[in-house]
């Protein structure tokens, strides 16, 4: 009986581990994300990675443990047998607390660490003032020298600072492809920075699109204009045409 | 009869609160009309007016000022259409109104499942998606929070503890009629135009919405008075009504959740409460809380909401993990493995919860410093919910596992928690959360959790004690074939949701970049198999209520005392009150008994069976 457990044990330590090991090795070889275009992007996707190696262990050890007691425990039709009144397991526990407690250190640690990098950075090259209103965006450049409504113009590799408001409700700044995103509240100024490192546009990258993505009422799904991130020497061509 | 006496007292009652306030509007000045403010005004009176007329004045308040006591003297199926006491019939008054809002929200996200089929605008303009989208949400979240402990909370708990009623009848009864009139005012909202603001109806734009906000507001207010007044009673009830021996850890799993849920409804609904109280206030009384031009504050809504909304997710789902954890025991035919870590994980849940609301709210502009505390507060909870896996996981292993319908539910709320559970831990790291805040990645999340978790939950509820609750047999077939269609609908709706979501589609959308639209096809035709999967379930549900074999009392052979009982049980739930003496998850202890059911005059005592 002991003897059976055990092997029982055995085999289903083998299938989990099996399991895992493919999974992870598709989890590295497969990008769950769409093309980044930030120093920031780079930081948010390796922070998603990392929680999914870190998940896929628990999720496959639930599924792998259920799944083989309920596939090689499956009580026949009329059977009336008992289970063995196992009420509890001082080991099982006890490892279970040690592995959730060091797990959830390991997901909070470097989320901390994320943090600060995200937080880190020169002094901003560009500030940019951003004022949503329903249902549009507007852009001041360097203090109102140069506004624009329907293209956010970036300089590549330059940190940027954006100062967000809003004038009537709720919306928020989200640009996925840099993966940033904050809200522009009514009242106050809130502010993120952010790094571009590629050269795009829309029209190659829909990623490259400032997008509201708080509910501001009817025109909240179209609520969105494109990004152009082009080089330092285009962006002060751009700048200075523009009337900066 | 007493929906007629409820409606005409709701009527007089909204006549007689809008006169009072037109007469305090003209009495200080004010033009007499205005919609809102003598709208929410009258509401109140119209809530008091309704719950007079619909019982509480003829059963309950009425002998106070000196009117004959009344019995209930109504039988039959016209006891589910009154102020009835027993907490059976309440039981299955939430269950089938609760049913019925499910269905009606589950229609809206057909409709907005069709308009998402593909870009651009098709069935549905903006103005009609938003509206529907809101609706969808707020009838949902009220399904989630009150379906389950409202039906199988009330039905079940206190026959598990071997009680004859909860511990105040009739405000059990008033709980549930508290619920109607939020019908009503949903029902209001949408003919007049709905709202836009989502369930969570965020200032300012819900202080900005059209009258449609309004009454939205006061619905959730409303529902928020039922459960408060719902989960003092379970707190009572739990607390004082146990059968003789019933100590705190022979009480079944499923009555821990009840209890942990209950208070935690008993302490933060009152804040959603406030909440709307405010948005109405700002609407009707020009208060600003919310508007900055005059020095109110946009993100204090989001703090008082989330405080309450957060904790409501559990107040979602731990009913559904303690039915869960119920049935893996009784059909695993073990012992509930770890039960005291089970209770300490429904315990540390409770205990935390009212600690981590600003994780809704990493990019909402709230002070960069108080985001670490509220990770760090927020991924450890993920510590006590493992306990609740812990038990799970622990109970299946080795047991004879019996594939019942409810079994098969048990199962699908574990995998879909699971997932549910894991994508939380990264929408609480903060990085991640930067993008991954409204968009689908949180739609495909809180389905999972709420959907795949909870309302599993309730549906493995209903195919456990249909037969206790009816006194009939459902079609195990059919509740198969229910299952798998659900279960196959659900995942191959949402699991797609979290790529659309991480390849940039925001929610409450009514149009997407065309980049998108393979996706959202595929999410549209897994949302039309799982809303089909319920035509199935309904089949069986009426039929099987109308016309199914007759249960016995126990058909699970499951220990817990709602079984020892006949099938529906007597009024009193037991012909002899039971003594507790032990666990009800002894199997495979030959020696161990739950209950007996001593006989009054001392005569042979009766072994609560198998």
């Amino acid at each position: 009986m002991v003897g059976e457990r055990r092997r029982e044990l055995f085999s289903v330590g083998a299938i989990w581990l099996v399991v895992t090991v493919v999974a992870e090795y598709v989890a590295v070889a497969v990008s769950l994300h769409p093309p980044g275009a930030s120093r920031e992007a780079r930081i948010i996707d390796e922070a998603f990675d990392l929680l999914l190696y870190l998940a896929i262990p628990v999720f496959t050890f639930v599924v792998v443990v259920v799944g083989y007691s309920i596939v090689r425990h499956r009580a026949g039709p009329d059977e009336e047998l008992d289970g063995p009144p196992i009420r509890t397991n001082r080991a099982f526990i006890a490892s279970w607390m040690v592995v959730t407690s060091v797990l959830t250190v390991l997901v909070i640690v470097p989320a901390l660490a994320g943090m600060d990098k995200l937080a880190a950075g020169p002094e901003p090259g560009l500030v940019i003032d951003v004022r949503a209103e329903q249902w549009s965006w507007t852009f001041d450049y360097a203090g109102g020298e140069v506004r624009t409504k329907d293209t956010l113009v970036l300089p590549v590799d330059t940190r940027i600072q954006f100062r967000i408001t809003a004038t009537d409700v709720i919306h928020s700044f989200w640009i996925p492809a840099f993966r940033i995103k904050q809200d522009a509240v009514p009242g106050k100024v809130t502010e993120t920075f952010v790094t571009a490192e590629r050269i795009g546009e829309f029209r190659d990258d829909v990623g490259m699109r400032v997008q509201c993505a708080e509910l501001c009422g009817l025109g909240h799904a179209r609520m969105w204009t494109d990004v152009s991130v082009v080089s330092q020497e285009d962006f002060d061509a751009w700048f200075s045409s523009a009337g900066g | 009869m007493s929906l007629i006496r409820g409606a005409i007292g709701g009527v007089v009652g909204f006549a007689a609160g809008a006169l009072l306030i037109v007469s305090i509007r003209v009495g200080t000045g004010h033009d007499a009309w205005e919609v809102e403010s003598v709208t929410a005004g009258a509401w109140m009176f119209a809530l008091v007016g309704w719950v007079l007329g619909v019982g509480v004045w003829r059963y309950w308040a009425g002998p106070w000022f000196g009117r004959p006591e009344r019995t209930y003297d109504i039988t039959g199926w016209r006891r589910y259409l009154a102020f009835d006491t027993d907490h059976k019939v309440i039981g299955i008054q939430y269950l089938v109104t609760f049913l019925a809002m499910f269905f009606m929200a589950g229609l809206f996200a057909m409709l907005m499942r069709w308009e998402l089929f593909s870009p651009g605008e098709g069935v549905l303009d903006a103005g009609l998606y938003n509206s529907i989208m809101s609706l969808h949400g707020t009838m949902m979240v009220f399904v989630a929070v009150a379906g389950t402990i409202g039906s199988f909370g009330n039905y079940v708990v206190p026959i598990m503890i071997g009680a004859d009623d909860m511990a105040f009848p009739k405000l059990n009864a008033l709980s549930y009629w508290l619920v109607p009139p939020v019908l009503v005012a949903l029902t209001t909202s949408f003919i007049l135009g709905g709202y836009d603001t989502g369930w969570t109806g965020y200032a300012p734009l819900s202080v900005k919405s059209d009258v449609g906000g309004l009454f939205f507001n006061l619905a959730f207010f409303t529902l928020g008075l039922s459960s408060i007044v719902g989960a003092i009673n379970f707190v009572a009830t739990i607390v004082t009504m146990r059968a003789p021996g019933m100590g705190w850890f022979r009480m079944p799993i499923f009555v821990w959740a009840i209890f942990v849920t209950a208070i935690l409804a008993l302490l933060f609904t009152q804040f959603i409460a406030l909440a709307m109280l405010m948005v109405i206030l700002d609407r009707t009384a020009g208060m600003v809380f919310f508007d900055p031009a005059s020095g109110g504050q946009p993100l204090l809504y989001q703090h008082i909401f989330w405080f309450y909304s957060h904790p409501a997710v559990y107040i979602m789902i731990l009913p559904a993990l303690g039915i869960t954890l119920e049935m893996v025991s009784h059909f695993s035919r073990k012992p509930l493995f770890a039960y005291r870590w089970a209770v300490g994980g429904f315990l540390g849940i409770m205990g935390l919860s009212s600690m981590v609301w600003a994780h809704h709210m990493f990019t909402s502009g709230m002070p960069d410093a108080l985001r670490k505390p509220f990770m760090v507060s927020t991924e450890i909870i993920s510590i006590p919910t493992g306990l609740i896996f812990l038990s799970a996981v622990g109970t299946l292993w080795l047991g004879r596992i019996r594939f019942t319908v409810p079994m098969l539910f048990a199962l699908g709320v574990l995998f879909n928690f699971l997932i549910g559970g894991i994508t939380g831990v990264f929408l609480a790291d903060v990085p991640v959360d930067v993008q991954l805040q409204d968009t689908y990645f949180v739609v495909a999340h809180f389905h999972y959790v709420i959907l795949g978790g909870g309302i599993f939950g309730l549906f493995g509820g209903i195919y456990y004690w249909f037969p206790k609750m009816t006194g009939r047999m459902m079609s195990a077939r059919l509740g198969k074939v229910h299952f798998w269609w659900m279960m196959v609908g659900f995942n191959a709706t949402f699991l797609p949701m979290f790529t659309l979501g991480m390849d940039g589609m925001n929610r409450r959308i009514a149009d997407y970049t065309p980049n998108l639209a393979d996706g959202n096809r595929i999410v549209s035709l897994g949302g039309f198999f799982l809303g089909t999967s319920f035509v199935v379930f309904l089949f069986n549900f009426i039929k099987s209520w109308t016309s199914g074999p007759p249960a016995p009392p126990n058909p699970w052979g499951a220990r817990t005392l709602e079984w020892q009982t006949a099938s529906p049980p007597p009024h009193e739930n037991f012909d002899v009150p039971p003594v507790v003496l032990g666990d009800p998850y002894g199997y495979g202890e030959p020696d161990s008994v739950h209950a007996v059911f001593p006989a009054p005059d001392g005569g042979p005592v009766e072994e609560a069976s198998r």
